[in-house]
């Protein structure tokens, strides 16, 4: 029964793979024969560290970001209330905005003719966030959106469990931060790993929202491999193939890493 | 230093429940004394619990510990720790560090902690298993690592919030005799909810007896079962004989004659109903001196059985254990000791709560005697 | 990855802590704080879609006023200009296929691996999530040329990548559901009389009700939101929302066109959503009386 999911996924995953990794080392160029070589990464050597650097950078701050502001929000949501009801509704509503429609609205909260810039009547003086040198608008974006994601996510583990182990560490003479340190947090821990995981490796991947509040130059792996991919000459597709090759490799040795914390990290489950 | 526990007009309602969760406690628990919460579920005894634990906060009243009012002060500075129902084991530390929490979040050193946390383990006769993750626990260990993290916490109050009802009865006489003895070690004050009488009775030197957020009665466990304070204090205690008539002079009047109610205790003359446990019934054969009745009944209760018997018309049951054949028709003597026999003046409250058609009824023969008596 | 969800996506706007519960008690400086950052919390939240509110109605907003000069419908013309009524229809459309399809599949999967009908479980769980580890563009980018050349229509293919791209959310959902499913209920349904046919549709089916509704909620924001699948794979063919949202918002001077495109592309999953709260709800299972065990 589970057949037809597993034959499309298998489809699309490995085949998705396959078909890129052949591209990127000329196994299925457009035009003229097939033949193996690795001219695709040659010729993106020198862009493609600073492109992972940039990648890795965004993905690392939007992750730490999300999963600060996030465990916060599970906090207040947790402590319940019209606070915490507050919070988690604004939460539930953050989640089902599209990735490209956060990047518009936060390119008009940030930038220099933005929102912000005007509420505090900043003229000229306005930092460059949108499209600057330090990426923030991107950051914002991730942050804001997946922040709601983890505040549901940890929410929803501490739903469970936390009310019953929180009040026995109270009665076990725990405080307030006692019982935040040593009871709430590692209970979190596994859930927030699973959710850091899949946030970095989602703003590792994704390509609109770096597009659209970023700069032109250095570029995260996906605007390079989309711009390659549109490029006019015929030889910038194995390029572009040969960065979604390096961007896939990234992702899952961060999934591999993720997975192995967890596996050594945890004593139950 | 070991206090004594005081509830003072405690109140407590959840909003959307109609009546109240806690209606008006008023209880005292001496210093090192075991007293048992006992009710039916919904009595309200758990949320009482909660309450002098601080995890809940009262509508009304005040908790004292020691003389000092604890209202303002958090759960965690109480000097409590409870045990519940569900071991509630933190699942990411293992046996040791959990026995070791209360040590760890006091900042006691690590190995300091520890090494306390292990003698505590060889208290609860679980030595060695500190390493072992709690999953890999059994029920009765998981609960015993329970008692030893509260233990190790020094409460100067233990609450026990039905710790062992999930346990299996053999297990439970273990946990029962486990707790008799760390009460001869360690010995702090300890409260302890419970649904069992049973239970109650094994672990506890006192009962405060629940039922829909009032208490009915708080007293030692031989009076709470001899001198129930109402007709619902003792259907609660499981009391299944109760005959009206009439005090006059130390005696009660009714269908069965006049009987001498216990000397120590001035009863109140007017309407009363007698009642008298099951089990201090003595059924004797037909022949013998004391009260005629006839068998009605028989149903067997395991290692005893209940005999039903009519009386002078009233319906009546005494425990009794094997031994004589009887049959339904047999004639028997019933014989029932003064100090068996109470008096509750509570004809209000006869029909109010479940169960109330299921008692022994009077019979129109019955009623006849009790009005001539009257008159 | 396509996007990033929670798969229990049920509101948490209950909590089982009951009111006067000691421990959330605060007072004085502790409690403003507490109020304060559960504000700040709020506005981080809510403040990046301000604009769009702002934006959406506004014909005249010149730097540097902070609030629109002048309101008007200029930005609905230019958005129904450029086709926002067709594209709404075909993210409409795309995000029911993908939820129509991934749904059921996902079911399918998560039954089978719930009652242990699959060989290799572990390794069949790894490829069901390989999605979220997958970068979407990767996908597309390597998978575009095989489609093409065997010739799949440039909609079929989007839906075929999106489905799959749902399917980690369908079907880990379900399988959540089926791991709380308590067999024993179906069990006493076929020992008072009911066939395997009414036990499913009377007993399985209500029951994994709220879990069928989340899933196909997931599956279609997954097909709604979608950007670059439906780039790559779609050729620039099929223009949803996104694209004409990516479209506005890439060039400039059409702010009210961006944020009513925008508030466009939030409105059905926030209906979904409210929906799904309304009637996905699960019965409450235990009332939060006196004595809770």
């Amino acid at each position: 029964m589970a057949a037809p999911a597993i034959l499309i996924t298998a489809f699309v995953v490995i085949g998705g793979m396959a078909t890129a990794l052949a591209q990127s080392l000329g196994l299925f160029p457009l035009v003229g024969p097939p033949s193996l070589t690795v001219a695709a990464y040659a010729a993106q050597a020198s862009d493609l560290p600073v492109g992972i650097g940039l990648s890795l950078a965004i993905a690392a701050a939007s992750t730490v970001v999300a999963c600060l502001v996030g465990f916060t929000a599970a906090l207040v949501i947790v402590q319940g209330r019209w606070c915490g009801k507050l919070v988690a509704a604004l939460g539930t509503l953050t989640v089902p905005v599209p990735h490209i429609v956060g990047a518009a609205s936060v390119s008009l909260l940030l930038a220099d003719s933005g929102l912000l810039a005007r509420l505090f009547n900043a003229g000229g003086s306005w930092p460059e966030l949108v499209g600057g040198p330090w990426w923030i608008g991107v950051v914002a974006e991730y942050g804001w959106k997946e922040s709601a994601f983890v505040a549901l996510v940890v929410t929803g583990t501490l739903a469970t469990r936390a009310v019953s182990y929180d009040e026995t560490a109270a009665l076990l003479g725990a405080g307030r931060l006692s019982r935040l340190r040593h009871v709430l947090l590692p209970l979190s821990l596994p859930t927030l790993t699973v959710s850091a995981t899949i946030i970095f490796v989602y703003s590792l991947g994704s390509y609109e929202v770096a597009w659209l509040l970023g700069r032109a130059y250095p570029e995260p792996l996906p605007v390079m491999a989309l711009r390659l991919f549109n490029a006019a000459t015929l030889t910038a597709r194995p390029e572009a193939a040969a960065v979604a090759i390096v961007t896939t490799l990234l992702s899952f040795g961060a999934v591999a890493a993720a997975l192995a914390y967890l596996r050594r990290s945890t004593l139950w489950r | 230093m070991i206090p004594a526990v005081r509830v003072e007009g405690l109140s407590k309602s959840f909003p959307g429940t109609g009546a109240p969760v806690l209606d008006d406690v008023n209880l005292t628990v001496e210093a090192r004394s075991c007293t048992a919460l006992l009710g039916p579920s919904g009595a309200g005894k758990s949320t009482l619990l909660r309450a002098i634990s601080g995890l809940e906060r009262p509508d009304a009243g005040r908790v004292l510990v020691g003389g000092q009012d604890m209202a303002g002060v958090g759960p965690e500075h109480r000097g409590m720790a409870m045990v519940q129902q569900r071991p509630l084991l933190f699942p990411h530390l293992n046996v040791l560090d959990n026995v070791a929490f209360a040590g760890t979040v006091r900042g006691v050193a690590k190995r300091a902690a520890r090494a306390d946390a292990a003698g505590f383990l060889e208290l609860v006769q679980l030595a060695g298993f500190g390493p072992r993750p709690v999953a890999a626990l059994s029920g009765g260990q998981a609960q015993r690592v329970a008692i030893a993290r509260a233990l190790a916490a020094r409460p100067a109050v233990l609450l026990l919030d039905e710790p062992f009802s999930a346990l299996d009865p053999e297990l439970r006489s273990v946990m029962h005799d486990l707790l008799a003895q760390l009460r001869r070690s360690v010995n702090p004050t300890v409260l302890m909810v419970t649904h069992d009488r049973s239970e109650a009775a094994a672990v506890a030197e006192k009962i405060a007896l629940f039922s829909g957020g009032r208490m009915l009665q708080h007293d030692s466990v031989e009076r709470m079962y001899s001198r129930p304070v109402s007709l619902e204090a003792s259907r609660l205690m499981g009391g299944a004989n109760e005959i009206p008539g009439t005090v006059r002079n130390g005696c009660h009047h009714s269908a069965l004659g006049a009987l001498r109610l216990p000397g120590d205790t001035t009863w109140p003359p007017g309407p009363g109903i007698l009642l008298v446990r099951q089990e201090s019934i003595e059924v004797g054969p037909g022949n013998g001196p004391g009260l005629h009745a006839t068998v009605s009944g028989l149903r067997v209760l395991g290692p005893r059985r209940l005999v039903s018997v009519d009386a002078a018309g009233v319906l009546l049951r005494a425990e009794i254990p094997w031994g004589r054949a009887l049959a339904a028709g047999d004639t028997v003597t019933l014989s029932i000791p003064t100090s068996a026999l109470a008096v509750v003046d509570d004809p209000d409250t006869a029909h109010t709560f479940p169960g109330a058609e299921k008692r022994p009824q009077i019979t129109v023969q019955g009623l006849a005697t009790l009005a001539s008596i009257d008159n | 990855m396509a996007l990033t969800l929670p798969p229990d996506s049920r509101t948490p706007l209950s909590w089982p802590v009951r009111p006067g519960n000691g421990l959330r008690a605060s007072h004085g400086i502790a409690r403003t704080l507490r109020v304060l950052l559960a504000l700040a919390l709020a506005l981080w939240l809510v403040l990046p879609l301000v604009p769009l509110a702002l934006w959406a109605f506004a014909d005249r907003w010149s730097f540097p006023a902070v609030l629109p000069q002048a309101w008007g419908w200029g930005g609905v013309r230019a958005a129904l200009a450029q086709g926002a009524v067709p594209a709404f229809g075909r993210s409409l459309l795309l995000g029911l296929l993908v939820s129509a399809v991934a749904t059921p599949l996902g079911v399918l999967a998560a039954r089978a691996l719930a009652y242990r009908r699959v060989p290799l479980a572990p390794a069949v769980n790894v490829l069901l999530f390989a999605p979220l580890a997958l970068p979407a563009f990767v996908a597309a980018l390597g998978l575009n040329v095989l489609l093409l050349r065997v010739q799949v229509p440039p909609f079929a293919g989007v839906v075929l990548l999106l489905t799959v791209y749902a399917l980690p959310y369908t079907s880990y959902t379900m399988r959540v559901a089926y791991g709380a499913h308590d067999l024993a209920v179906e069990e006493e349904a076929r020992l008072l009389g009911a066939s395997a046919w009414q036990v499913m549709w009377r007993v399985q089916l209500p029951l994994l009700a709220p879990a069928l509704a989340r899933a196909a909620f997931l599956a279609f924001l997954v097909g709604w939101s979608d950007y670059v699948i439906t780039v790559l794979v779609g050729g620039g063919t099929i223009v949803t929302v996104p694209l004409l949202v990516a479209a506005a918002a890439a060039g400039t001077g059409n702010d009210a066109t961006v944020a009513l495109l925008s508030a466009a592309a939030l409105l059905p999953p926030l209906v979904l959503l409210l929906v799904l709260g309304l009637f996905g709800r699960r019965p409450r299972s235990h009332q939060t009386n006196g004595d809770v065990k």
